[in-house]
Parts: structure tokens; C-alpha cells; sequence
């Protein structure tokens, strides 16, 4: 994780995912293919955080772009998503363990603090997140440089 | 009994268990998020003939291949690999780790790096045990269980403890992280454990920021102790809800102690009480094999701790059962006291309101606050520490490695790793035993209570979704790791089936928080 201290970025991508947990490590991999292939303006930030520690990531920039593996169930891996906050019904009930993104979000806003006006989700359907050491599966693979030329044409 | 006739024997068995095993699979009723994004918790309820709740079991899913995965890796990589397992609690990996590579190398870290590892732990105690209780219990109990679904969330823990007090915990998280980067390095995979020390010295022009950041935290578990108390202990219900038999379980209780048998996060023996609340057990990790076993249930992958000695007797309390307890309503109930003085105050307070043991699940929360101002005294304690900015902070190991195990107390409970080499150091052996899978049997008991109150010849009540969450929350149970945060449109649902498998009835809640019937 880097720690974002600057606060004249026009946006930020936020890569999430974890690099030994199989299809979970596209969000890290985009962060890899696009590092140096941005205007100076754009900060990339990977992490293996979730949650309310995504809190710090979302604020003192106007823009944010998330990416992220996810599993729906509901279409074939290595389908591409992308979304934005009024795409998604989120569950404003307590979660055992975690709170989401636009929960943080909004708790980042009840306390005025700089949080991103801007958030949008690039997600991609996973077909494996669990085994550990396990390599991406192949159609999540080839999902990566699709999803870097689309950031790419948002804020290339 | 001839040889044939024996194969014929078993064959009817087997034929007989698989008709039995189908038919009880044919009546559960799972609960299951739909993705992962919220958490991955698990329900499966199975139904007995009648329609009544036989067995109800709270299920975390395992991440698959940890064993193969560090077979053959250098053992001095796995507080980094295991840290980078669990987005949620690195520190407690990595210091698990750690200090399971002291004892493969049998190396004694110096008394300055085991004072700068301590410290550090305990500023990561501050800080999660501040975001429970705040924004992932404070649900339940901040706002309360009978607020409408549509508060029960972090604004609402927001809306009734006041945007300041938001900013305060915001801050002051900021400030226990900064210090444990400075430190440790990344926050999220921390960097600064090595067999027999720590790689980064405290400089002494570091130690009076660190001071003054630990007078804060001091502050700030009062503060939160008063929140506590003003919001929860003054409110009745919330008290009778604590009180409750639906949230009472009377189980062994284990937790690590110092050698006053007060709680110590970061070392000391493990201590393990009844029920009653006498000693059953006091042991170094190296013998934990001796004390804890894992039992398997067909249908789970999840393996269920149980006090190996006194066996597994199923899913039941009471002294002649091995399921046991861990988390800080376990942590308190195995101690004698309190090794700070507020925390202590705290404690005799909390032990003259409740008795002891406690055996009231969601008493953790209450006892949660406690430790978060002992973590924060023992913080302040360690800043203070003259030794602290001493440059003897790391002893090289020499021994040939060959097994080692370590513990701490993660947030959750007992955190034990284990690992055997070959006299290289690479690993061909590597055991965890996380908090979770520690309390997963007391845990499923819980969620089993609360599902046979609300299930009734097959009837589902529309309550059980929050009360069957209530039930194990308390816990903290971790979901799994490396789960991130992109919000799933419908977290829980619930389908119940008749005998021959069909959909009865489904539940969901939606995003609108409230509950509806299919």
C-alpha cells in the first residue's frame, strides 16, 4: 500500500485485490500495467484493504476510480462492470465485519471530511478467490488490458 | 462372521448413511451472502422431520491451499505471506510470525525489541478495537437492535454519538496508524518482525511524539468507556439484552495471560477456566497440540476447536463439554484482573455488574472497551519506557531451525501459528489456528439458539436475519480474508426447503434494509 499524501491529484485509481489469492490480484495487476502510463495528475494506489480503511484513499481528490475483482455469480468471469454509486443499491445494513465502500464514503461525508465527489467502480467477474497461490484463471486474465485502455480513455 | 457377509454388512450401512445424509440435506435452509463484498458469512440451517430447527451452523469460508502454499517457502517470509492473508488484522499475522520464527530458531529477542514489538501490538488494539465498537458493533448496540433497519448502520452510530465524536475516532486512528508506518512500514504488511527482533530502532526524537500520542489514547478509551456507559449500560434494554438467555452460553474460556493472570495481548502462557470460572489449564504454546483439537463435521470444511482433554461432546455447554471461548469477553473471563490501573478499575466494575465468568456473548462489547483502555495504557506504558530508544534490538539467531510455534491475541482471540522446516529453514509443515475457528464452535451455538426461537414447523420468522447476525457478530467472526469493499446489492438471503429439497419460502433483505418475503 502507498500512502497517499499529496493533494493536488486530479484523480486517484484505486486497485484493490490480493496478489497470492488467484483472479483476486486483477485490481494489483491493472495498478502494474498502468503505472507510468498516466498523466502525472493521476495517482495509483494499490491495496489489499477493504473497508473503512479504504477511508484514507478517498479523500483530498476529486476523483476516484475503483478496481476491483467482484463475484456476482451473475455473469461470466471476466466480465467487465462499470459502475456508479447510484448503479448500486448498497445494503445500508451492519455488516458482520466490514462496511462497504460507499458506506465509508458517506461516513467520510457525514464528517466532513474531503471525500471524493467522483466515484466510480471498474469490476471485474472473478472465477477464483479463494485459492491461495493459485494463478488467475484465464479469462480474467485477459480482461486486464481491456480494463487498463478503458482508465486509460477515462483519464489517459 | 464371513467375509462376504461382513461386505454385504457394510454395504446396507453405507447405502443406509447416504439415504440419511441425503434426506437431511434435502431440509436445510442456508443463509448466504450472495457475494463476497459485504462479507462472506455462512448459515446453514437443517430442519428435523417436524419442521423444527434440528441443527443451525455459522460457517466462514476457509481460503483453499495454505498448507501448499507454504510448503517450501523460507520460513522467514511468513509473517510477510501471512500477514498478506487477512486484509483486516496484518499485525496480529505478522507478529504471530514473528514470533513463531524466535522459537524456530530459539533466539530470545532483546528486551528493547520485545518492549517495540509490544507497543506496536497494542496500538493495533487500540485502533481495532475503536472501529468495532464504534462502526461495526455500534449497530447493534450504539444504535440498538430495535432501531429501525434503515439506522442501523455507521451514520446512525454517527447520528447518535455526534459528528465530533465521529471525527475523534477518524483521528485518532490516523494518528495510531501513522506511528505503527513509521515503525512497521507498510500498515498493511508490516515489515518490521525478525527472528529475535525488530528491524527499525525507536530514535529518541520519535519517543515524545509516540508519548503524546499515547496520553491521547488514553484519553480517548475514557471517552469511549463514557460513551459505553451513557449510551448502553443506562439503557435497560440494552442491558436485559445482554442478560438474555438467547445470548448465554456457559463454556470454557481461554486467553493469554501474564504471570498475574492478567491479560497480555503480545505474550504469556495460555490460560484456559471452566465454566465455574476455576483454572482448567495453564500452558506455554508449545503445547497447545496437547490442549486444543480440531473437529471435523461432515458437512464443513470448518474445523471446530474443543479442549482435547475434557473431548468433544458435540455442540453443547456446561463442564464436560470441550467447546471453549476465546475474544474479550474470554480474555477477561480467564483473568484475575487487569495489569493497568484504569482498565483494572474498569474490570472489578464490569465483574461486580455481570459476576464471573461472564457468560453473556454480548457482553464482548463491554468487555472489548475495557481492553481497548488497557491496550492504550499499556501503549502509554512502553512510550514512556526509558529501554525504548536502546539500539540492542535484535539478538541473530544460531540455531538449526526445526519447529516453532508462536502466539497472540489477535482482536479475536487466540492466534496460533506453527511451522516445521528442514535445517535450511524451508517450510514443510505449516499449521494456523485463527480466533475464528477457535470460537467457531460457541459461535455456531449461538446462531443455532437464536434460529430455533425464530423457526417453527418450518415457518420462518421474518426476524431471524438480524437476530441469527446479532448472535454471532458479537464474535467478530472474520469473513474470510482479503474480502473487499464493493457493496453487494443483497447481502443476506434465506431459502428454506421442504423435505424433497424445494424452495418453500425465500427471504431477502434488500437495499433498502428492510426484510421481504417470497
Amino acid at each position: 500500500m502507498e500512502e497517499s499524501t499529496r493533494s493536488d491529484f486530479s484523480a486517484r485509481l484505486l486497485c484493490l485485490g490480493n496478489d497470492i489469492l488467484a483472479d483476486d490480484a486483477m485490481g494489483l495487476r491493472v495498478a502494474e500495467v498502468l503505472r507510468g502510463r498516466l498523466p502525472a495528475s493521476v495517482d495509483v494506489v494499490s491495496s489489499m484493504e477493504s473497508g473503512l480503511r479504504l477511508l484514507d484513499h478517498l479523500v483530498g481528490v476529486p476523483r476516484v476510480i475503483v478496481i476491483d475483482a467482484v463475484q456476482t455469480g451473475s455473469a461470466p468471469p471476466g466480465t467487465i462492470f462499470v459502475l456508479r454509486e447510484g448503479d448500486i443499491s448498497y445494503s445500508p445494513g451492519p455488516s458482520g465485519h466490514y462496511m462497504g465502500l460507499f458506506e465509508t464514503l458517506a461516513l467520510g461525508k457525514k464528517l466532513d471530511m474531503p471525500v471524493a465527489h467522483d466515484v466510480l467502480i471498474i469490476a471485474v467477474e472473478a472465477e477464483d478467490c479463494r485459492t491461495l497461490g493459485g494463478a488467475m484463471t484465464p479469462a480474467v486474465e485477459r480482461a486486464i488490458p481491456e480494463v487498463a485502455r478503458r482508465i486509460m480513455e477515462m483519464v489517459g | 462372521m464371513s467375509d462376504n457377509k461382513n461386505r454385504a454388512v457394510q454395504e446396507t450401512l453405507a447405502k443406509g448413511a447416504a439415504k440419511a445424509d441425503a434426506s437431511y440435506m434435502s431440509r436445510r435452509i442456508t443463509i448466504d451472502p450472495i457475494t463476497r463484498l459485504e462479507g462472506h458469512g455462512k448459515i446453514d440451517i437443517f430442519l428435523n422431520d417436524q419442521g423444527d430447527v434440528d441443527r443451525a451452523y455459522f460457517q466462514v469460508p476457509e481460503l483453499r491451499g495454505f498448507e501448499k502454499f507454504a510448503v517450501g517457502r523460507l520460513a522467514e517470509d511468513m509473517p510477510q505471506i501471512t500477514s498478506r492473508i487477512c486484509g483486516v488484522c496484518p499485525t496480529a499475522h505478522h507478529m504471530a510470525g514473528t514470533k513463531t520464527l524466535d522459537d524456530l530458531y530459539k533466539v530470545e529477542p532483546t528486551e528493547t525489541a520485545k518492549k517495540i514489538r509490544e507497543m506496536i501490538y497494542n496500538i493495533f488494539m487500540v485502533e481495532d478495537h475503536a472501529i468495532h465498537f464504534y462502526f461495526l458493533g455500534g449497530p447493534d448496540f450504539v444504535v440498538g437492535p430495535t432501531a429501525p433497519a434503515a439506522e442501523r448502520n455507521v451514520l446512525g452510530v454517527i447520528g447518535k454519538v455526534g459528528v465530533d465524536t465521529g471525527k475523534q475516532v477518524i483521528a485518532m486512528r490516523r494518528r495510531l496508524r501513522e506511528i505503527i508506518s513509521t515503525l512497521g512500514g507498510k500498515v498493511v504488511h508490516p515489515v518490521f518482525g525478525l527472528p529475535g527482533g525488530v528491524a527499525r530502532r525507536v530514535k529518541p526524537e520519535e519517543q515524545k511524539h509516540f508519548q503524546e500520542v499515547a496520553k491521547e489514547a488514553v484519553e480517548f478509551g475514557k471517552f469511549t468507556m463514557k460513551i459505553l456507559e451513557d449510551i448502553v449500560l443506562k439503557n435497560k434494554d440494552y442491558v436485559d439484552l445482554i442478560l438474555s438467555d438467547a445470548f448465554t452460553h456457559k463454556t470454557y474460556y481461554m486467553g493469554l495471560m501474564d504471570k498475574n493472570n492478567h491479560p497480555n495481548f503480545y505474550d504469556g502462557d495460555v490460560r484456559v477456566v471452566t465454566p465455574e470460572g476455576k483454572e482448567y489449564a495453564r500452558f506455554p504454546i508449545q503445547k497447545y497440540l496437547e490442549h486444543i483439537g480440531e473437529h471435523v463435521e461432515p458437512w464443513s470444511y470448518v474445523k471446530f476447536c474443543f479442549l482435547k482433554k475434557v473431548g468433544w461432546h458435540g455442540f453443547k455447554e456446561g463442564a464436560d463439554s470441550g467447546v471453549f471461548c476465546v475474544a474479550p469477553l474470554a480474555r477477561l473471563n480467564a483473568a484475575d484482573g487487569m495489569a493497568t490501573p484504569l482498565a483494572n478499575e474498569l474490570y472489578q466494575k464490569y465483574v461486580a455488574t455481570l459476576g464471573k465468568p461472564v457468560h453473556h456473548t454480548l457482553a464482548n462489547h463491554w468487555a472489548r472497551v475495557i481492553e481497548l483502555v488497557f491496550a492504550a495504557e499499556r501503549f502509554q506504558q512502553l512510550a514512556n519506557d526509558p529501554e525504548l530508544t536502546s539500539d540492542n534490538i535484535r539478538r541473530l539467531p544460531t540455531e538449526t531451525p526445526k519447529e516453532g510455534v508462536g502466539v497472540v491475541e489477535a482482536p479475536r482471540g487466540t492466534l496460533i501459528h506453527h511451522y516445521k522446516t528442514d535445517d535450511r529453514g524451508v517450510i514443510t509443515m505449516a499449521n494456523l489456528i485463527v480466533a475464528t475457528q477457535n470460537n467457531s464452535a460457541r459461535t455456531a451455538m449461538s446462531v443455532e439458539k437464536a434460529a430455533k426461537g425464530l423457526i417453527s414447523k418450518g415457518v420462518v420468522s421474518d426476524g431471524i436475519l438480524n437476530e441469527v447476525e446479532m448472535a454471532f457478530r458479537a464474535y467478530d467472526p472474520c469473513h474470510g480474508c482479503a474480502t473487499h469493499s464493493l457493496p453487494g446489492s443483497m447481502p443476506l438471503i434465506v431459502r428454506v426447503r421442504d423435505l424433497e429439497g424445494n424452495t418453500t419460502a425465500t427471504l431477502r433483505r434488500d437495499s433498502d434494509g428492510r426484510i421481504h418475503k417470497e
